[in-house]
């Protein structure tokens, strides 16, 4: 039993609440962090009378987010009610799309260890979410500002094998609805959610083993940690001559491991049906072509042109990539700027820094911020002194040219004004000579402070470095 | 397609629909099924029915309309609670509810 190589089988389920005003459904605005019920209608509640309409901007949401994993797009909307009995939902039933998906067939491709993987995508559809249930020990709150805020769920079938290629499937994918701003993608606030469904079989089988469904994950890391404890979990039952049940877990972050939250003994009977309140939309051609041509461009594509454009080195490009909102004020800034390795580099050091110490959206334009690489570029000042205007501009949005007028700051860059410096320096201190050739290196650090202190930190370090070491040399 | 429904498919079925009903009861519906499946199996005998797209409303219509994405004025915590038998911080209390 012990020599059998097991393979284990993974899909993803993961669902994304979409940014737009209003709900799904209804008009009552999509917000999250409000106090409890305050952004609801009578929609939302599944009040008698009240009727469905569908919310055009989730649709949009929902085509673009098809188009970039390659799927086909449904021209017709059509939309079912899922119906089950639970506190969560107020109608006793989900609208949903089960027969017609607005999006099917996709893929997307994701890199591990430099390879290539293709995950399959089956499908996308739109539905509601259910509203927000608090559960205390002996009661149950219930908040419906969540009830009814727009989804996409996005189904894989189950073609992954590796618990890594899984994570960097929901990465891709929350990456996907960042860059589309379709969605902010934050797991730690439920707006992108993934629950997973795994089986393990020998290498090579047909069958496929028991499913088990591993529930709200909160965080990348823990799909890959939840997968890699589940795929050993139902090995090692296996090889005890065990048997896997089919049932629903999570996972326990605390302890590193799935844990048992209840055994399914029968399929659930959603007794789906056509959503008779909302007839058949026709999505027009122009609508569709409209909407994906107005999609904003994706990581990938900025990596082709940030790599090939502006030949900035793939980790520099990744990196910046991590975050949009730098990434686009890269895009701005590079209109007139043209230092692009300075330009990327100040960005994903200083700039970053800033952002994630402030954790706020910062008062930069990249008009100033160009101004300022420019004035590093054409060095008229130095990296030292553009960190001391950066966190002028980031509070005052002055100009970083008027700083350097109105404060003299400016880069001695002049070799004669260097060298006339250096010598003075060197015959005031004859012991520093001596140190530089006995081989001690502080000596010469020494010497640069001092050119610093004169120059009121004006001097080119690297010029100055440069000449002073030239000097010593002749000594 | 089925010739009859048998009692245990009912029962089964009424089971997830969450409702019940004396053995009578169950017993007339199964000779209504009855009826009804003979009807399907003369409409399944119609040539060519396999390629016919089920229609989903009874009449054949599409409409284009898509609501614009504008947030209206929401009602009030006060409001959404007035129905409410049980709250507490501006939420609906129930009992402990564990799927």
């Amino acid at each position: 039993m012990n020599n059998v190589i097991y393979e284990a089988t993974i899909g993803l389920e993961i669902h994304v609440e979409t940014k737009s005003n209003s709900k799904m459904f209804s008009s009552a605005p999509n917000v999250y962090g409000k106090k409890p019920n305050t952004s609801v209608l009578p929609i939302d509640l599944g009040m008698p009378g009240t009727l469905p309409t569908v919310n055009k901007k989730a649709v949009e949401n929902a085509i673009k987010l098809s188009n970039a994993l390659h799927m086909e797009i449904d021209h017709t909307l059509y939309f079912d009610r899922k119906n089950y009995f639970y506190s969560d939902l107020p109608k006793g039933y989900q609208i949903t799309q089960n027969e017609r998906p607005i999006g099917k067939n996709g893929y997307l491709l994701v890199k591990l260890d430099g390879k290539e993987v293709r995950v399959d995508i089956e499908r996308l559809h739109m539905e509601e979410d259910t509203c927000k249930q608090l559960h205390y020990t002996d009661f149950t709150l219930l908040d419906y500002n969540r009830a009814g805020v727009p989804l996409c769920e996005i189904v894989t079938l189950p073609c992954i094998h590796d618990a890594k290629v899984a994570r960097l499937y929901v990465e891709k994918i929350r990456e996907i609805c960042v860059y589309l701003d379709v969605s902010d993608g934050k797991m730690e606030e439920g707006s992108l959610r993934c629950d997973v469904n795994i089986s393990i079989a020998p290498k090579g089988s047909e069958q496929f083993g028991t499913k088990v469904e591993i529930k709200n994950l909160n965080s990348t890391a823990n799909v890959e940690k939840a997968i890699a404890y589940e795929i050993e979990r139902q090995k090692s039952l296996i090889e005890n001559g065990e048997k896997v049940r089919q049932e629903t877990r999570r996972f326990d972050e605390s302890k590193m491991e799935t844990v048992l939250m209840r055994v399914k003994t029968d399929a659930v009977d959603y007794k789906y049906f056509s959503e008779p309140n909302i007839l058949p939309i026709s999505l027009s051609d122009k609508f569709i072509e409209d909407t994906i041509s107005s999609s904003y461009e994706l990581a990938d594509v900025k990596f082709e042109r940030y790599t090939q454009e502006f030949k900035v080195s793939e980790y520099d490009a990744l990196t910046l990539l991590k975050n949009r909102s730098l990434a686009l004020l890269f895009d701005e800034t590079v209109e007139t700027c043209s230092y692009y390795d300075l330009l990327i580099h100040f960005i994903n050091g200083d700039v970053l820094t800033y952002v994630s110490g402030m954790n706020a959206i910062f008062n930069l334009s990249a008009k100033h911020l160009g101004e300022l690489i420019n004035l590093v570029g054409e060095k008229k000042i130095s990296n030292a002194q553009a960190r001391d205007i950066f966190k002028q501009i980031v509070k005052s949005d002055e100009s970083p040219i008027d700083i350097v007028k109105k404060n003299d700051i400016s880069q001695i860059s002049d070799e004669a004004t260097l060298l006339t410096l250096i010598n003075r320096l060197l015959d005031e201190n004859p012991t520093a000579i001596q140190d530089f050739k006995n081989g001690k290196g502080r000596a010469a650090s020494f010497l640069v402070g001092q050119i610093m202190k004169e120059t009121k930190g004006k001097a080119n370090p690297a010029l100055a470095s440069k000449l002073l070491n030239e000097e010593l040399k002749k000594r | 397609m089925k010739e009859e429904l048998d009692l245990k498919t009912i029962k089964d079925a009424a089971h997830r629909l969450l409702f019940d009903m004396s053995e009578e009861e169950f017993l007339t519906l199964q000779s209504e099924f009855k009826v009804t499946l003979k009807q399907m199996k003369v409409l399944g005998e119609i040539e060519g029915i396999d390629e016919v797209a089920p229609m989903t409303f009874p009449i054949e219509t599409k409409i284009t309309y898509l609501r614009e994405d504008v947030a209206e004025e929401p009602l009030s915590n006060e409001e959404v609670l007035s129905n409410v038998k049980e709250k507490q911080s501006g939420q609906i209390k129930l009992p402990k509810v564990v799927l």
